[in-house]
């Protein structure tokens, strides 16, 4: 196959799996199945009277869902989704996707700030120290991944997991990265920042009309981008027999966007001083022992 | 000699003066702290321009980060963290204009007195630059690192065990 027409075939997987992502985030909250409801709300959406609140921050308004849709571009365009099909291959590629999903937060605390409204405050601190919880395992459960590829190009991490997946290599850092990556697309039970009952929606409650849609289209896309990092990372990539490459990303991402899903519908939301508090006392202390458990097995 | 990474030395050092500018310009304290975080980006993005890619990639990073923070601080303790009563960032006008002017001469009297050397056209690629960073680290300049690195996180445990006082004066 041809480059372009590979580049053409992941480009509509990745769009119809943010779509099946949609159908998935609307069952996580009703329990219905409806495959025509994402296109509904977007036209929805789409045609609405955008509502701004009385003394909004135009700025950060206007900078927020630019910059939300930004960051997850960039990730995006940074995971290796087949043997050679991936946009840059960056020498810090698995810093830099923590590098740019810190700005996720940047984004909703912005929003948060700019609409001049409690809930919306609240719940972009909420972001905040949703971030300070789990930005500590994140970065050293990748720090284990690195020190297997001993490089942090993600090409290099995909090879590393030729013999044995990083799943079963390191488990502790992957259960750290799971948990770490739901709260990074604040899906729930980890959606403190947009809490439909306690906050009204949090930092979306006062959003209307192409800025709610933005967030709402950059979410889904966030967490499939998040979900094909934990296949790179942890699941062995574009590993797998028969099927061509890029094929075997994309049903392993779809997978892990499922449970993502699944899980949300099955879990009560945890509370944000529980969250800091369990990150903090069980979640550094086990990410250190994961580092600590590679470093032992690399060098027996 | 203008190349494409002299032409965005030059915005994107510019952009960092200007947002670091307009960090005193404003009255909000989170606009404040936004802006210097767009300050430390576009510094972020000088390193990249530069090529050396883990310093600028971390600098981005960690200052995401750090800022946001920072605005969450400033915000607990100003009394007016909006800034609805126009209230000024700057303090002692005379003296931190003339503190600046010195500042500044200084700081461009040392960089154009600098002996800078050679423009270095050969240097290793990412990949050997994260190797070669990772040997100063571990190798010569481990002790340093180390007891900075041990002392920043008894900082952060001693930090957190403290702020769970509630917890821990349970009322009889």
């Amino acid at each position: 196959m041809t480059p372009f027409l590979t580049g053409f075939i992941i480009i509509l997987l990745f769009l119809s799996g943010v779509y099946v992502a949609a159908v998935m985030e609307r069952w996580s909250v009703t329990g219905h199945v409806n495959w025509g409801g994402p296109v509904r709300s977007f036209l929805l959406l789409f045609a609405r009277e955008e509502i701004k609140t009385r003394k909004h921050d135009k700025v950060f308004f206007e900078t927020a869902p630019v910059l939300f849709i930004g960051v997850i571009l960039l990730t995006i365009s940074i995971l290796p989704f087949g043997r050679g099909s991936v946009v840059i291959d960056l020498g810090t590629g698995a810093l830099f996707i923590n590098a740019a999903l810190v700005y996720v937060m940047v984004a909703l605390l912005m929003a948060g700030w700019a609409i001049n409204g409690v809930y919306a405050m609240v719940g972009g601190w909420r972001a905040l120290a949703q971030l300070i919880a789990y930005s500590m395992p994140v970065v050293m459960a990748l720090t284990a991944t690195v020190m297997r590829a001993e490089s942090m190009f993600l090409t290099d991490i995909v090879e590393s997991q030729q013999g044995l997946w990083n799943i079963l290599y390191q488990p502790v850092g992957f259960i750290l990265f799971y948990i770490s990556a739901l709260a990074i697309t604040f899906l729930p039970p980890f959606d403190l920042p947009t809490a439909r009952g306690e906050l009204a929606g949090g930092v979306w409650a006062d959003l209307t009309g192409a800025r709610k849609l933005l967030f709402r289209l950059g979410r889904l896309t966030l967490v499939f981008t998040v979900s094909a990092a934990v296949v790179v990372l942890y699941l062995g990539g574009w590993m797998g027999p028969w099927l061509p490459d890029f094929v075997w990303t994309f049903l392993k991402t779809l997978l892990v966007a499922a449970s993502f899903f699944a899980i949300g519908r099955f879990m009560p939301r945890i509370r944000h001083d529980h969250l800091l508090e369990y990150n903090w006392k069980y979640g550094v202390p086990l990410a250190l022992y994961n580092i600590f458990q590679v470093g032992v097995v690399l060098l027996l | 000699m203008i190349s494409v990474q002299l032409i965005l030395l030059i915005i994107f050092g510019l952009a960092a003066i200007w947002f670091g500018w307009r960090v005193f310009m404003t009255s909000s304290m989170v606009r404040s702290a936004l802006s210097l975080l767009a300050s430390m980006v576009a510094i972020g993005i000088l390193f990249l321009v530069m090529e050396a890619e883990f310093l600028g990639v971390l600098q981005i990073m960690m200052m995401g980060t750090e800022m946001s923070i920072m605005a969450i601080f400033m915000m607990m303790y100003m009394m007016d963290p909006g800034g609805l009563g126009q209230m000024d960032m700057y303090h002692q006008k005379n003296i931190s204009i003339a503190a600046g002017v010195i500042v500044t001469v200084l700081i461009v009297g040392a960089a154009l007195a600098a002996d800078w050397g050679t423009i270095a056209t050969q240097f290793p690629g990412p990949h050997e630059q994260n190797r070669l960073l990772g040997m100063e680290i571990l190798k010569r300049s481990m002790m340093i690192f180390e007891t900075a690195g041990v002392t920043i996180l008894t900082g952060m445990i001693a930090s957190i065990a403290v702020a769970l006082s509630i917890k821990n004066s349970v009322e009889k």
